[in-house]
């Protein structure tokens, strides 16, 4: 018939669908890590005595770890866990940012100051 | 999950230790009169290891991934919708051939 010959298959494979909920339990899985390790660099930085920009870079290269180890979590297969490869590299870098510094500052006050 | 969390909290314990080394090398440091540039080598071990104790409960404790695809073995949809009830298949679409692969 003519009508049926378009089949429900290419129906099916048309629609990029995932599920959502699974998706958002992969980015909080991300944004808990980073956030636990974000917070125990701050911690490091603060008792090695890092100033000023070598702090940051510090920052940076616990981040980088970071995003190998996710990834290496994910099996290096994002398509499986993730809509996109930006999530699992760069999603909760800044966010992160801001509580290594503050527990960079905390650490180091302790350590150093009091 | 729980021996995620413990190794995570051993990390922090170490990281909390390395710093109260760290507190007293200062001090004998206030004491000699020099100045401080780092900490001493059994500390920045103490300290690498804390590192990679918290970086491992980090990555393990928070949860596994889920996969996303629809169709993969572990989020097949198994339970029946609730108006199962008023579902019949005594209509016209019987006579059509069944286009889908279904899986069971």
């Amino acid at each position: 018939m003519g009508s049926s010959e378009k089949r429900s298959k290419d129906i099916m494979s048309d629609i990029p669908t995932f599920s959502a909920e699974n998706l958002q339990n992969n980015l909080k899985v991300i944004q808990n890590s980073r956030t636990f390790l974000s917070i125990i660099a701050g911690v490091l930085a603060g008792i090695i005595g890092f100033n000023g920009l070598t702090g940051f870079v510090f920052y940076f290269v616990v981040m980088l770890i970071t995003s190998v180890g996710l990834m290496a979590k994910a099996g290096f297969s994002a398509d499986l866990y993730f809509d996109s490869w930006n999530r699992v590299l760069f999603d909760g870098f800044l966010g992160g940012l801001m509580s290594f510094v503050l527990f960079w500052t905390f650490a180091y006050d302790l350590v150093h100051i009091f | 999950m729980n021996f995620g969390f413990l190794v995570g909290v051993f990390g922090v314990l170490i990281l909390s230790h390395a710093a109260y080394s760290t507190i007293q090398y200062r001090g004998l440091l206030k004491i000699m009169e020099e100045e401080f540039s780092r900490p001493p080598i059994n500390v920045i071990l103490e300290l690498i290891i804390g590192l990679a104790l918290c970086m491992w409960a980090a990555l393990t404790f928070p949860g596994k991934f889920l996969s996303i695809h629809p169709d993969s073995d572990e989020n097949r949809a198994v339970s029946l919708p609730d108006n199962s009830d008023f579902m019949i298949f005594n209509h016209r679409g019987r006579l059509f051939p069944p286009e889908i692969d279904m899986k069971f």
